[in-house]
């Protein structure tokens, strides 16, 4: 069973980190062999002088491990930076394996105050960058002054930083190791959003190598060298160069706090990165971490190539872009003995969803159908999900709806994860015919008022490979209950500017924010354009016009945004409160109809070479767990 | 033959220009841009990005300028001898052409050495022993090899590897090598994993020039002045190569300069299917991200290609040929 603690119950957590003596002995650290010949040859100093004074001591999953070896991965060209990211996880702050918990990482601990509008961070003394240049509050107070409050770097403030006027949290430096945040509101998920600062991502975390970027920030280098060295990089402006410059993946030169540090560009062939020599943790015999000497990244151009290298052993520790159709492959092979494979369920939800547009307004007669919940249980009640799960899942994970998984303190209960699900085609027909769609064409499909038979179209693509099955699927089930369906599969980025225009009818996707309702893009809010669920595009343009154009939201959603709003300013109790009614909302009113759910689909299939080790056999797995990075990643470790 | 040849060369500018900008509207055609691609990249791999940096990167990049604006600012990079920048890559897009050249350009040698090498001699055999069975054996290999396409054939070679001989055939590396350096045993390397592309490519052309070939020397070889030939007494062998499979390779050799682009290119779908690290992929995943500026550049170098190469067969065609010539 996971303990999910929310920030609040974490306070107690991280004010004991403050306190807590340096567990392993301070004049005894071990460092891998090719770091202590650079001691030797006197290119490094002394393992003492290269961590802080009270290192992050990281507990290991099996046992202590050896130094050595290259973790062989693969990945998807520069557009899968994430691959990277996952395994480096470069946080001040990061969730536990289990996602239950938020620990102190780069940082050595924060408080809050009683109303939680102001917050401390309190950094590690003696941290150093990959450099070996201090990490110190002015790297903090460098993000907070020089990008995000610079138009030309931020062209709009991120919510979790901003105040309820709009205006940027204010942001101070109290000594070299300590940084206040003032909000004028209480930002009680503060540290849920810190931990999803990361260092090695795209955009820009909330702590900067200051010393490293300021040549190409022109409030400390004069304009003119400034723009010079954009044009020379054939940039079109020194804020496009910024960005190139202050992402790792990027450039290799950017010193960084994770425990390897990039050696070449996510541009080439093969992407890799090294042990980084100040990386500020240990285990607690001392061992400087990480284990493992070396991550490279083979570039794939195909997924399909990938899975073939993968079944034929290529890779020493993978579960992205492995295929969860090709399990059945992995576990044949696994009698090789070059691998074993594992499976990490999704973190809650449902793994195949499909939403109903309930502002489709192409054509009102559909339009109107979705938008009325009988309708919509109704075709929840018609799919049989049984069947989706063995021919699509492979008879893994179950039929749910869109809620969190049982062991979180958000799951709303048992009925509300099982509403609808059962398969009952002839509660499904009543319920069609009672919403007066009684008449039938030749085909026995159901005719609209408007004298046109009744069909959806499902938009799908195929991301996660078996979602156009699935689509097939309900399909069928539909159809014998007079609804037309028709299935459209779609290319990505068509699919996603249709939904953004209103133009899709149905979708398929999966839930796997149950776990995140109030942080991040959730897409229980309307009011998140970007990555929503096709369930309402209208109501954010009725929400950001005041009411000019776009639609009303309906009752259920305006109290799924209250909710959300009041999350963000109570403690613990107040937010579990609040994310159970609003999935007993969310499940009442199917507003997508979960199929099956809590199945590894999702990067959940991981196949590890025989002699890696320490990699935990269950864990929480999601983006904002950075997964597997939230498996504490440095401490794993090849044997001989 | 110098006039026309100039000729052609100042057209060159001017249709590079029409093609530019035909080339960006079409990159540009699908809805959304380079953003837009990005997000539902993010999205199928379990990720997500707040509205607010997606803002920051579109204003960072130039993405909310006018379409004009943007084309402009491109020719006048162009216009200056600069490729820009990849969207993706973050890296000039000259450097990225630049590194994958080498291994394209090789792999697509290789493959057309193999494919004249194997279809002239087998074209010749087959003309001349017409309806033997070794002939209907090459038939029916040519027209199989002609049918299948050539992914497929990577698939299931890909296959056969793995199932039997337990080996991943993927890239052009073992991977080792892959980012090694320039050395005896990384060409060695090279060698072991390139033959199976350069096959797999070569295949179809092979079949097509094999089938050309018999053709053109069946319409030869019953013409009078190969049977006075023969009946003054030239031996066989001598006289088919000397006159008849001269005339059959002109045909061939005047399509020599079609070859140019497709040098360039890189086979697109094998390319991805194996894993090649070749410029076939790298215009796919420009095409598909939209990263419009790494795109127009291949594609603008593509096309350069094939008007060199369309002008350069008509030189070869007008050299060989008199009556083709302007002048005539």
């Amino acid at each position: 069973m996971l303990r999910i603690a929310t920030p609040i119950a974490l306070l107690a957590t991280l004010l004991f980190a403050f306190a807590q003596p340096v567990a392993a002995q301070a004049t005894k650290y071990h460092e891998a062999p090719a770091l202590a010949d650079q001691v030797k040859a006197g290119k490094l100093p002394p393992v003492e002088q290269r961590l802080p004074e009270q290192p992050l001591v990281v507990p290991v999953v099996e046992k202590i491990g050896e130094y050595g070896g290259v973790w062989r991965r693969a990945f998807l060209g520069p557009a899968d930076a994430n691959n990277y990211v996952r395994v480096a996880y470069d946080g001040l702050f990061r969730f536990t394996p289990d996602g239950a918990e938020i620990e102190p990482k780069i940082a050595a601990g924060a408080k809050s105050s009683a109303d939680y509008k102001e917050w401390t961070i309190l950094l590690r003394k003696g941290a150093r960058w990959s450099d070996g240049a201090p990490f110190t509050a002015d790297d903090i107070v460098f993000w907070y002054k020089d990008v995000l409050l610079n138009k030309d770097l931020t062209s709009s403030l991120p919510s979790w930083v901003r105040n309820a006027d709009g205006t940027a949290a204010k942001v101070e430096k109290l000594d070299d190791y300590t940084v206040r945040f003032t909000y004028d509101r209480p930002a009680t998920l503060f540290l849920s959003e810190a931990a999803n600062q990361d260092g090695s991502d795209m955009s820009y975390a909330m702590f900067l190598p200051a010393h490293y970027l300021k040549k190409f920030h022109p409030a400390y280098t004069p304009k003119e060298e400034v723009d010079r060295l954009a044009q020379a990089a054939s940039f079109k402006a020194w804020n496009e160069l910024f960005l190139a410059r202050a992402t790792p993946a990027q450039n290799p030169e950017r010193p960084t706090m994770a425990a390897w540090m990039p050696v070449t560009r996510v541009s080439d062939p093969v992407f890799t990165i090294r042990r980084n020599p100040y990386y500020i943790g240990v285990d607690k015999e001392g061992n400087q971490l990480p284990y493992i000497d070396e991550v490279r990244f083979t570039y794939f151009a195909d997924q399909q190539a990938l899975n073939l290298a993968a079944i034929a052993g290529d890779f020493d520790m993978q579960a992205r872009h492995i295929q969860m159709t090709n399990y059945p492959v992995f576990k044949d092979q696994e009698k090789t003995g070059k691998y074993r494979v594992i499976v990490w369920p999704t973190f809650g939800g449902s793994d195949a969803v499909i939403a109903l547009n309930t502002t489709y307004t192409a054509d009102p007669a559909i339009g109107k159908l979705m938008a009325t919940k009988d309708f919509r249980v109704a075709l929840s009640y018609a799919i049989n999900r049984d069947e989706i799960k063995e021919s699509v899942f492979l008879g893994l994970g179950e039929a749910r709806q869109a809620v969190p998984a049982p062991w979180h303190p958000y799951f709303p209960g048992k009925e509300w994860a099982a509403k609808y699900t059962e398969f009952d085609r002839d509660k499904a027909n009543k319920m069609l015919d009672a919403l007066g769609l009684t008449k039938r064409d030749g085909q026995g499909i159901r005719l609209m008022e408007n004298g046109k038979a009744a069909t959806i179209e499902i938009s799908v693509v195929p991301a996660f490979g078996a979602w156009p099955d699935v689509a097939q699927l309900v399909a069928k089930d539909w159809e014998a209950v007079g609804i037309k369906t028709v299935v459209q599969i779609r290319e990505r980025a068509l699919h996603f500017n249709m939904r953004t225009a209103n133009q899709l009818m149905a979708e398929i996707w999966n839930e796997d924010t149950t776990a995140f309702p109030f942080t991040g893009g959730a897409k229980f809010d309307v009011r998140n354009t970007l990555g929503t669920l096709t369930i309402g595009p209208l109501y954010s343009k009725w929400l950001t016009t005041g009411g000019k154009e776009g639609v009303e939201p309906i009752e259920p959603l305006k109290r799924v945004m209250q909710l959300i709003d009041t999350a963000r300013s109570v403690g613990h109790d107040g937010q579990v409160q609040a994310a159970q009614e609003l999935f007993r909302i969310w499940a009442d009113n199917v507003f997508e109809i979960g199929t099956i759910g809590l199945t590894p689909m999702v990067q959940g299939v991981v196949v590890i070479n025989s002699k890696f080790h320490n990699v935990p056999m269950t864990i929480g797995n999601d983006w904002p767990l950075r997964t597997p990075g939230n498996a504490r990643t440095e401490q794993f470790f090849f044997s001989k | 033959m110098t006039r026309y040849i100039v000729q052609r060369l100042l057209l060159l500018p001017f249709l590079l220009l029409v093609y530019s900008f035909v080339i960006f509207v079409i990159i540009q055609a699908p809805p959304g841009d380079f953003l837009t691609a990005y997000v539902a990249t993010l999205s199928a791999s379990g990720t997500s990005i707040s509205a607010e940096q997606v803002d920051a990167l579109r204003h960072t990049y130039g993405l909310d300028q006018p379409f004009v604006v943007q084309y402009l600012y491109w020719l006048r990079n162009l216009l200056s001898g600069n490729l820009g920048i990849s969207l993706e890559y973050q890296r000039p897009n000259a450097e990225l052409i630049g590194a994958q050249l080498g291994l394209t350009v090789a792999l697509a040698v290789m493959s057309f050495v193999l494919t004249w090498l194997i279809a002239v001699p087998a074209g010749i055999y087959s003309a001349t022993h017409q309806r033997s069975v070794i002939d209907h054996v090459l038939t029916v290999i040519n027209y199989v090899g002609v049918a299948t396409p050539n992914f497929m054939l990577a698939l299931i070679l890909m296959w056969i590897a793995f199932a039997y001989f337990g080996i991943s055939v993927t890239g052009l590396f073992s991977p080792d090598y892959a980012d090694a350096p320039w050395s005896v045993a990384r060409v060695v390397d090279l060698m072991k994993h390139i033959w199976l592309p350069a096959v797999v490519l070569g295949i179809a052309g092979t079949a097509r020039l094999t089938r050309i070939m018999r053709a053109n020397l069946l319409d030869e070889l019953n013409k009078p002045y190969v049977v006075t030939a023969r009946a003054k007494g030239l031996r066989e062998w001598r006289l088919v190569l000397r006159y008849p499979v001269r005339l059959a390779l002109n045909p061939l050799i005047s399509t020599i300069g079609w070859y140019l682009p497709q040098l360039f290119s890189g086979s697109l779908i094998v390319a991805t299917v194996m894993n090649l690290p070749n410029i076939g992929p790298l215009l796919l995943r420009a095409l598909i991200n939209q990263d419009m500026y790494l795109a127009g550049a291949i594609l603008l170098i593509y096309s350069f290609l094939t008007i060199v190469g369309t002008l350069l067969s008509d030189i070869a065609l007008a050299m060989m040929d008199p009556r083709i010539r302007m002048e005539a």
